[in-house]
């Protein structure tokens, strides 16, 4: 606007000077109207809005991916376990009915006393509390066994034991008795050794003392390398404990609440073709899966599978003279099952299916039993068990055609031994409620950083995948299961163990939900080759001349601009 | 006659002497029927069948009853369940009637179709998936290819077989897949359904080189709940595979399957035609038939007896041989042979532990055993040419001189073909052999017609139709091929689109007992485009837009200017100062190199 007709246009080069100068004939066409330069100025700029203004959203509103807003920060928080410790109050009530009340105050006071100096695991430790209902303290404990089991939604902690501390007579030193069907532990001590509130550490509190921490030693080992990893929890576990509780952990389950089990008969001949299933799992299972209940759910099924042979892999059985039976190795018996034959597939719905196979050896190859130790069973690491039974021989040398419930006990007994391994309940104590309750305890603790570590996973992995959908469900999801977390570890804080377990479930559930969602994993996937193959052939001739246009008219108003500055 | 006899006799077994004591413990049976067929043809029927109490399928205790198989069915809460699986195609004309009557074969690849209990429509449907993806998984078929396009409820072509006393909440799907290529792989998931696996009885004929080889070969699986007058139910599996078998192509060793030639000396000719020389023969037809054997065509021996099968007489003979008692059978020495007073069928008891084989030496027959003419003649072909449009022609004949025929055709057609049935017209040939049309309502006394959706779901066709004595019926109709989506072609596009068989039920069978005959499957040519065309397109509508812009933008914003002043300014472009830079340069390096020299 400020170049006046006639003067020579500003950015003419020294060598257009020269050509100017060599062909004198040609000449320079008149320098162009403002109105041109303003119109091609309007063109080109309305050009770029409507690409930048109508364009450029339409294409990122169609192509973006709906990202639901995840709590990235807190998700890592909990998989690196910031947010929450989780610790083990265990509440035990002891009730010492013939001791006067600032004695038994007293036992209380140096029992709880030695306890705390006995343990050295901070997170895992047990509160006494005395009762006064003593009197029939020894019927309600045993309701307690299973009702405290049911109790999650109270808000007192739960009960875990109760100690009778009775005195008896004829006794050199106290003794206890742990009573097989509760949770309940009797000391009984001599009435001589009454403690006096002036004794610091009477014997009778020690023997308590250790009586408790033998009781909840491999509980407190176990939690302990469950929260601590796989490096070994505690200094004071004695090296065999730590091995057969990596053991356990190893063979264990996932935690799952409906395990189907899946009992079969399997035999290489045509007999036995029947057994007394029903009322073999009746007798010998249903009062143990009862006992699981708060825990667990199950369902059973069980079928006769004939003519089932070994799979051509599998190294035959060999007779041992010695013994007088048909052997197989200890390194063989990975390959006794024929998975590629036997139909052993998973039962249909949620939760894994626990495998139990009874195999009846053909007469030419019974009895058989494991070489090394002669044994008749074994466990298959988170699959199931196996069980030999070498029943006796008809007169004919032939197997029986039908099994009786007697002949199956000894194999039940060892399935239910082998389900209580699978689903990892401890070895001891030997009270079967405590015993639950322990497995109550473990199984929070792995749900709980089971949980946390699959959000530590999702919020990885939506990081790590900027181009994956995060649908609102995700988001829901995540929200749950960290407010279910947090009550799991509020719960355990208080002592409610079944409370804490079923919050920990519902986390589990819904983070493994969140984790696998399957919107997330896109249905198109169009790879960056293919989005250029579309794309280029249009933007590459329609952006050329675009982007040249831009360019002439930002040097032009540049340009403009020095001049402008120059005149002034 | 002889299908009908087959059937009967089965029939009766299966009420007669089974019902008694079927309902007392779970029990298992098995029967193999032979029968020579013209054509140097062997009809081998095998048929299992095993009962389980409903308390202990309730309950999942699995003795005989498949556990696999049974948890699928209580998971998709399916009362009652068929699926098929058949390759070829039965030759009516020369083999007769169909055995079982046609119950238990399905059309040409897969079909299924099941009750389900559900309160709704909706529920059912996806019991339904539920149940196709179970059984694809457990019989390695592309059963879960059956989506709402594949899926139809046939209203009167299927009566459930089993008792369903106080179920009212059933739901009839059905699912056919004409394109699944039936195979070993379908057989093994099969034996293993079976208590003996296979390994004892006469489940160890089979073979899948054998059995994949025959001319026309079915497998059924049927669960059904059988209940008495006293409300006891049972569960009832039975499957059955029933193959034609040429006897000359099974007798072929497998190490050496290539037919050849017989030597000139061997050959019968026929010496009375005038070329007949050296070396020209006019073959004879043969006057005796084939000799074959249980293991020449089955290429294995039957291994004694499955044990299971209940100890009462009849069970016994598992193995039914349908040729005349003239004619001469040798077995096995351990097994016994029992004559059956029709003059045609014996049945062999077997030696629980000797292999069993039968031996039919060549001879001549002077009676032949009577085939069974069929009742009905059915036969559907597309007409018509081009990419647009096409028809169907149906056609039934009549063989019977008395009685004409009432049935109901069931269509199931996929949403890409779209039937006109404004077009359903038809001609009838009766006696005389006069060609006459007709109006569609003197042979339709009732229609049931759903029409697809597309993508959703296909058409569905009942039709109730009579064919009068010894006259043919043509139906026709005309269609409209859709064109898919560029997605929605399968990789073998081009072979065509896969049109399920029509199912025919008869209705006026002498006993009601059900009668079933189904059509082949049919090939739908569609249009097919070329599948490189969408980058094509791209590439086109992108270069035309780009020609357009170009045009405009340039026009809106080149300046005009005439031909000598454009080299003038050509100096000032990019170009051009590149170009005078270079020149300068030159003269510059030419200068210095003058100087040196």
């Amino acid at each position: 606007m400020t170049v006046k007709p006639g003067d020579p246009v500003s950015p003419l080069t020294p060598a257009s000077d020269a050509s100017k100068s060599h062909t004198t004939r040609t000449r320079v066409p008149p320098p162009e109207t403002p109105e041109a330069v303003q119109t091609r100025f309007r063109v080109i700029a309305a050009f770029w809005a409507v690409i930048i203004f109508l364009g450029f959203p339409i294409w990122w509103q169609t192509t973006s991916i709906y990202r639901a807003h995840l709590p990235i920060q807190e998700m890592v928080d909990w998989a690196d376990g910031k947010t929450c410790r989780p610790v083990y109050p265990l509440e035990i009530h002891v009730a010492a009915p013939l001791l006067q009340s600032p004695e038994s105050q007293h036992l209380l006071r140096t029992t709880q006393h030695t306890l705390d100096d006995l343990n050295e695991f901070a997170a895992h430790h047990l509160r006494l509390k005395l009762t006064n209902d003593t009197s029939d303290s020894a019927a309600r404990v045993v309701e307690d066994s299973t009702s405290t089991l049911r109790n999650t939604a109270g808000e007192t902690p739960d009960v875990v034991l109760t100690v009778r501390v009775l005195p008896e007579e004829g006794l050199a030193t106290p003794r206890s008795e742990l009573l097989a069907h509760t949770t309940q532990l009797d000391v009984f001590y001599p009435p001589s050794q009454i403690p006096s509130p002036s004794t610091s550490n009477p014997p009778l509190s020690v023997f308590i003392a250790q009586e408790l921490q033998r009781l909840y030693g491999e509980e407190k080992a176990t939690i302990a390398h469950i929260l601590s990893g796989e490096s070994a929890g505690l200094d004071s576990t004695s090296p065999q404990l730590t091995e057969s509780i990596s053991r356990r952990l190893r063979r264990s389950m996932k935690y799952a609440e409906t395990y189907h089990l899946s009992f079969s008969l399997f035999t290489p001949g045509s007999v036995p073709s029947s057994w007394d299933i029903e009322a073999a799992v009746q007798e010998y299972l249903s009062p143990l899966l009862d006992a699981f209940e708060p825990i667990s759910n199950f369902t059973i099924d069980t079928q006769v599978q004939l003519y089932a042979t070994f799979s051509p892999m599998t190294p035959a059985p060999i007779y041992d003279e010695t013994e007088a039976a048909w052997t197989l190795k200890k390194e063989d018996l990975s390959a006794f099952i024929n998975a590629a034959e036997w139909p052993l597939n998973p039962s249909i719905g949620n939760g894994p299916t626990l495998n139990f196979i009874l195999y009846v050896p053909d007469p030419s190859q019974s009895p058989m039993v494991v070489k090394e130790n002669r044994a008749s069973s074994w466990i298959v690491p988170q699959w199931g068990g196996v069980f030999l039974l070498n029943p006796p021989l008809e007169k004919d040398q032939s197997n029986p055609a039908h099994l009786s419930q007697d002949s199956l006990q000894s194999a039940f007994m060892t399935f239910s031994h082998q389900l209580l391994t699978l689903l990892g309940t401890p070895s001891t104590p030997a009270s079967l409620p405590l015993r639950l309750q322990t497995l109550i305890r473990v199984r929070a603790a792995t749900l709980l950083l089971s949980a946390s570590s699959t959000m530590g996973s999702l919020a990885r992995l939506t990081e790590s995948l900027p181009s994956i959908p995060i649908p609102a469900n995700v988001a829901s999801s995540v929200s749950t299961t960290l407010s279910h977390l947090s009550a799991t570890c509020s719960h355990l804080r208080d002592g409610r163990f079944n409370a804490a377990l079923a919050s920990a479930r519902v986390a589990e559930n819904e983070a493994e939900r969140s984790f696998f969602e399957k919107t997330m994993v896109g249905q198109v996937y169009f790879p960056d080759e293919h989005k250029v193959a579309v794309y280029l052939p249009l933007l590459g001739p329609i952006g050329v001349p675009l982007i040249v246009g831009l360019m002439k008219e930002v040097k032009r108003l540049l340009a403009e601009w020095k001049a402008k500055r120059a005149a002034a | 006659m002889t299908a009908l006899f087959l059937c009967s006799l089965l029939l009766a077994l299966a009420v007669t002497p089974w019902s008694s004591t079927a309902f007392a413990s779970p029990d298992y049976h098995e029967q193999l029927f032979l029968q020579p067929l013209p054509q140097s043809s062997l009809l081998a029927s095998f048929n299992f069948r095993s009962n389980t109490s409903q308390q202990s399928f309730d309950n999942q205790h699995f003795r005989y009853f498949p556990r696999a198989l049974g948890q699928i069915l209580q998971h998709a809460h399916t009362k009652e369940l068929h699926l098929r699986f058949t390759t070829g195609r039965w030759d009516a004309e020369s083999w007769g009637s169909r055995p079982w009557r046609g119950s238990k074969e399905g059309g040409t690849g897969v079909e299924l179709w099941a009750w389900i209990d559900a309160p709704g429509d909706e529920e059912a449907f996806a019991k339904w998936i539920t149940l196709t993806q179970s059984l694809s998984g457990l019989f390695c078929a592309s059963l879960n290819f059956v989506d709402s396009t594949r899926t139809t409820r046939p209203v009167v072509s299927f009566e459930p077989a089993g008792n369903h006393q106080g179920a009212d909440g059933l739901h009839l799907l059905h699912g056919t897949l004409p394109g699944e290529v039936v195979c070993t792989e379908n057989l093994t998931p099969f034996l293993k359904l079976l208590p003996c696996k296979g390994k004892a009885g006469i489940s160890t004929l089979f073979d899948g080189h054998k059995l994949f080889d025959a001319a026309w070969q079915s497998m059924s699986v049927d669960v059904q709940p059988i209940c008495t007058a006293e409300g006891e139910c049972t569960v009832q599996i039975e499957q059955t595979v029933d193959m034609v078998l040429d006897i000359e192509r099974s007798k072929r060793p497998r190490a050496n399957p290539i037919p050849r030639p017989l030597p000139n000396d061997q050959l019968a000719c026929d010496t009375s035609k005038p070329y007949n020389s050296e070396d020209t023969c006019y073959p004879l037809e043969r006057i005796t038939d084939n000799a074959w054997s249980l293991s020449e065509v089955f290429g294995r021996n039957l291994d004694g007896v499955c044990p299971l099968t209940g100890s009462d007489g009849t069970s016994e003979q598992s193995v039914c041989l349908r040729v005349p008692h003239e004619k001469q059978v040798f077995i096995t020495q351990e097994a016994s042979e029992i004559k059956k007073d029709d003059g045609f069928t014996r049945c062999f008891s077997l030696s629980p532990s000797q292999a069993f084989d039968i031996s039919v030496p060549e001879q001549t027959v002077t009676t032949p055993v009577p085939i069974e003419e069929p009742i009905l003649n059915a036969e559907r072909t597309i007409v018509g040419h081009g990419q647009e449009r096409g028809g169907m022609r149906i056609i039934f004949g009549n063989p019977s001189n008395t009685t004409a025929v009432d049935f109901i055709l069931f269509e199931s057609l996929p949403w890409f073909l779209r039937p006109y049935i404004h077009t359903l017209q038809a001609t009838i040939t009766g006696q005389d052999g006069i060609r006459r049309e007709i109006p569609t309502k003197d042979l339709v006394s009732s229609t049931y017609y759903r029409p697809a959706i597309d993508r959703e779901r296909g058409t569905q066709l009942e039709l109730a139709l009579s064919v009068p004595a010894a006259s043919t019926v043509t139906l026709t109709y005309d269609f409209e091929k859709a064109i898919l989506r560029y997605t929605e072609y399968p990789p073998d596009a081009n072979r065509g689109f896969n049109v399920a068989p029509a199912v025919i039920r008869i209705l006026n069978t002498p006993d009601s007992a059900p009668f079933y005959i189904r059509s082949t499957s049919l090939l739908l040519p569609l249009p097919t485009p070329d599948f490189s065309m969408p980058y094509n397109v791209i590439i086109l509508t992108s270069t035309v837009i780009a020609l357009a812009f170009g045009t405009v933008f340039n026009i809106l914003v080149r300046r005009v200017v005439s031909v000598d002043e454009a080299t003038a300014l050509v100096a000032q472009t990019v170009k051009g100062r590149l170009l005078g830079k270079l020149i300068a340069l030159r003269d510059r390096i030419r200068p210095k190199q003058t100087k040196v020299e």
